[in-house]
C-alpha cells in the first residue's frame, strides 16, 4: 500500500500536533476553565464561582504588589540584558586572539541549571563570608557588609543575578545577526565619511532592529513569567515578600494556600500578557511593512 | 574582511581589556565554586578569602555521596532527561521533515501553532497540568515528568529541526528518488546523514532544558527517591545548616554534564541560529 504524499505528511506531523494540543494547549484552556472555580489543590472538590477569582484579585493588595514587582523586575532586567548583551555581542564580533573561547564561556551562565546559578550567587553574596562583600569592604566602597538577601537589597540582587544568567541569550541572538550584515554597508559608510559611532548608529543598529524586537518580545514574556530564579532566591532569606512576582504568587496561592482556582486565574492573567505582547509585536511589524 | 585588531593598538587594547572584564564576570563564579568544592571546611570560611586551596580535599564530595541521595537524584535526572530527548526527537524529526517536505492543508497553521506554543512559560501550564496529571493518577511518577518535558520541548525542537531540514537542498532527495530509491531509502541514506548534526544539536538543547528544569519536578514529584538533581540540590540548600562545601561540590557535579554537552554544540549556536535556538 502506498500513501499519497499529502497523507504521509499529515501522518508524520500528527503525533507532534496531538501532543502539543493535548499537553500544552489543552492545559491552558483547562486552566482558564479552572479559574472559574473555587478548587482545592489536592482534593477533587470544586465549586463554580464564575468570575469571583478575578474580582477577588482586583481587590487584592498582594496581587497588585506582585504585579508591580513583576514589572520592576522584568523591565529592569530586560533593559540591562539588552545593554550588556549588545555590548558583549559587538565585542565578540571583533577579531582577537582567543575569541572563540570567550564566546563559549560567555554563554555558560545561560546553560547551567538555575539552581546552580542561584547557589553560586548566594555564596558570593553571603553577608558574612561572601566574596562580594569582602571585595567591597576591601576597596572601601562600603563600611559595613551589605545584607544582599535583606529586604532593602534583595530586588537589586535578584536583578543582578537574572541579568548575569540571561544576557547570553541576547549575545547569541545579536551575534548571529551581526555575522550576516554585509561588510559592503560598512565600507560604504566609511566612504561617506562616517566615524565608528556613525557606522554603529547608521548601519549596525538599523540592521539589528528586527532581531532586537524579537529578543525584547521573547525576553519580556519569559522574564515576566520567570519562576525558578525568583522562587529559589526567596528561599531562606526572610525577605521573600519583597520579590514576590506574579509567578511566585501564583505558585504560593496554588501550593501553599491550596487555592488552585485562584492560582489558575493568575496563570490566565500571565497568559493574557503573552497574547498581548505577541499582538503588539505583530501589529508593529505589519505597520513597518506598510511604510 | 575587517582589519584584525592588533594587541598594540588603542582599539586592540580596549578590546582585550573589555573581553577580560566580561570573562571574569561570567567565569569567576564557576571558578569560585570549584575552589570552594575542594577546600576543607576551615578554609571555606577563612578571612581574608583566597582562591587556591592550601590543603586540597575530597571530603566535601565524600559527604555528598555518603550523606545525601545525590546518586539517586543523578540517576533520576539522567533517566528522565534522556527519555524526554528520545520522545521529543522522534516526534520533532518526523514533524519537521513533514513540514519542510510535504504540502497539505493546514501546514502553515501548524507552523504558527508551533511558534506560538514555543513562547509558553512553564508557570502558564503547570497548575492545570498538575490538576490533570493528578486526575489521571500519574502524579509523583517519572512518566508525568517525561510527558511534561516532551510537550514543553517539542515546539522548540520542531522549530529548530525545521530550520535544519530547510538547509538541506530538496534536489538531493529528488535525485535519490529519481534514481529509483523509495522515500524511506532516500531519507535513510541521503537525508539522515545530512541532518545528523542538527539532530544531535537539538537533542542536546532538549537535554539541557530537561536537565535544568526545576518547577515541573517541584510540583509533580513528592517522593524523595524520585526527585531529580535540581530539586534535590535546592532541598539540600534549604536544610537547617548550610554545608557550603558539600553544596558547591554538588553544584559542580550537576554543571559538568551540561558544560560537556555545551562544548559540543557551541559551534552550532554561533553558526547563526540566533533567536529561537534556545529557550528559557
Amino acid at each position: 500500500m502506498r500513501l499519497s504524499p499529502q497523507k504521509t505528511g499529515i501522518l508524520l506531523i500528527l503525533p507532534a500536533v496531538v501532543l502539543i494540543c493535548g499537553l500544552l494547549v489543552y492545559p491552558v484552556l483547562y486552566g482558564a476553565w479552572l479559574s472559574l472555580f473555587s478548587k482545592h489543590s489536592f482534593f477533587p472538590e470544586q465549586k463554580f464561582v464564575g468570575l469571583y477569582n478575578y474580582i477577588y484579585l482586583a481587590g487584592d493588595a498582594d496581587f497588585w504588589r506582585s504585579l508591580w514587582y513583576g514589572i520592576v523586575y522584568s523591565v529592569s532586567t530586560i533593559v540591562l540584558q539588552i545593554v550588556v548583551g549588545l555590548i558583549a555581542a559587538l565585542l565578540v564580533n571583533e577579531t582577537f586572539r582567543g575569541r572563540n573561547l570567550v564566546r563559549g564561556i560567555l554563554l555558560f551562565p545561560y546553560v547551567i541549571p538555575t539552581v546552580v546559578a542561584i547557589i553560586l550567587w548566594k555564596w558570593l553574596l553571603n553577608n558574612q563570608f561572601g566574596l562580594v562583600n569582602y571585595f567591597l569592604l576591601a576597596i572601601g566602597v562600603v563600611d559595613d557588609p551589605l545584607n544582599w538577601m535583606g529586604k532593602d537589597h534583595i530586588m537589586f540582587s535578584l536583578i543582578i543575578i537574572s541579568v548575569w544568567e540571561f544576557f547570553p541569550f541576547v549575545v547569541l541572538s545579536v551575534l548571529a545577526r551581526l555575522q550576516t550584515i554585509p561588510p559592503v554597508l560598512y565600507e560604504a559608510a566609511k566612504v561617506d565619511g562616517s566615524g565608528a559611532w556613525g557606522r554603529f548608529f547608521h548601519v549596525t543598529l538599523p540592521q539589528l532592529r528586527n532581531v532586537l524586537f524579537v529578543v525584547i518580545l521573547l525576553r519580556s514574556i519569559w522574564m515576566f513569567t520567570k519562576f525558578d530564579t525568583v522562587w529559589l532566591l526567596t528561599q531562606g532569606g526572610g525577605a521573600e515578600k519583597y520579590i514576590r512576582t506574579l509567578p511566585v504568587y501564583a505558585y504560593m496561592r496554588t501550593f501553599m494556600y491550596y487555592q488552585a482556582g485562584l492560582g489558575s486565574a493568575l496563570a490566565v492573567i500571565m497568559f493574557g500578557f503573552l497574547i498581548a505582547s505577541t499582538a503588539i509585536y505583530f501589529k508593529m511589524f505589519r505597520r513597518e511593512e506598510e511604510i | 574582511m575587517k582589519p584584525s585588531n592588533s594587541f598594540f593598538s588603542w582599539r586592540g587594547q580596549a578590546i582585550y581589556w573589555c573581553a577580560a572584564v566580561l570573562l571574569v564576570l561570567t567565569a569567576f563564579p564557576f571558578i569560585w565554586m570549584v575552589s570552594t568544592s575542594f577546600k576543607p571546611l576551615r578554609e571555606i570560611f577563612v578571612y581574608p578569602p583566597y582562591l587556591i586551596p592550601k590543603q586540597f580535599t575530597l571530603a566535601n564530595l565524600a559527604r555528598l555521596f555518603e550523606q545525601t541521595r545525590f546518586l539517586t537524584y543523578f540517576r533520576n535526572s539522567l533517566f528522565v532527561s534522556f527519555s524526554a530527548v528520545v520522545f521529543t526527537m522522534i516526534l520533532a524529526t518526523a514533524g519537521a521533515y513533514s513540514l519542510t517536505r510535504f504540502k497539505y492543508f493546514g501546514r502553515e497553521k501548524i507552523a504558527s501553532l508551533i511558534l506560538f506554543t514555543y513562547m509558553f512559560a512553564p508557570i502558564m501550564i503547570v497548575i492545570p497540568f498538575y490538576v490533570l496529571i493528578k486526575k489521571i493518577g500519574l502524579a509523583n511518577t517519572h512518566l508525568a515528568l517525561i510527558m511534561a518535558y516532551t510537550a514543553f520541548c517539542l515546539p522548540f525542537a520542531l522549530w529548530l529541526m525545521k530550520t535544519f531540514f530547510q538547509s538541506i537542498p530538496l534536489a538531493l532527495e529528488e535525485a535519490a528518488l529519481t534514481d529509483g530509491a523509495g522515500r524511506i531509502r532516500a531519507v535513510i541514506y541521503v537525508i539522515f546523514p545530512l541532518a545528523l548534526p542538527g539532530i544531535i544539536a537539538t537533542s542536546i538543547f532538549t537535554f539541557i532544558l530537561a536537565w535544568n528544569d526545576y518547577i515541573f519536578v517541584r510540583i509533580l514529584i513528592t517522593s524523595d527517591e524520585l526527585k531529580t538533581l535540581s530539586v534535590g540540590i535546592a532541598d539540600l540548600y534549604n536544610a537547617t545548616v548550610i554545608d557550603w562545601g558539600m553544596i558547591m561540590s554538588g553544584s559542580m557535579l550537576i554543571t559538568i554534564p551540561v558544560l560537556i554537552f555545551f562544548v559540543f554544540i557551541q559551534r552550532y549556536l554561533i553558526a547563526g541560529w540566533g533567536a529561537g535556538a534556545i529557550k528559557g
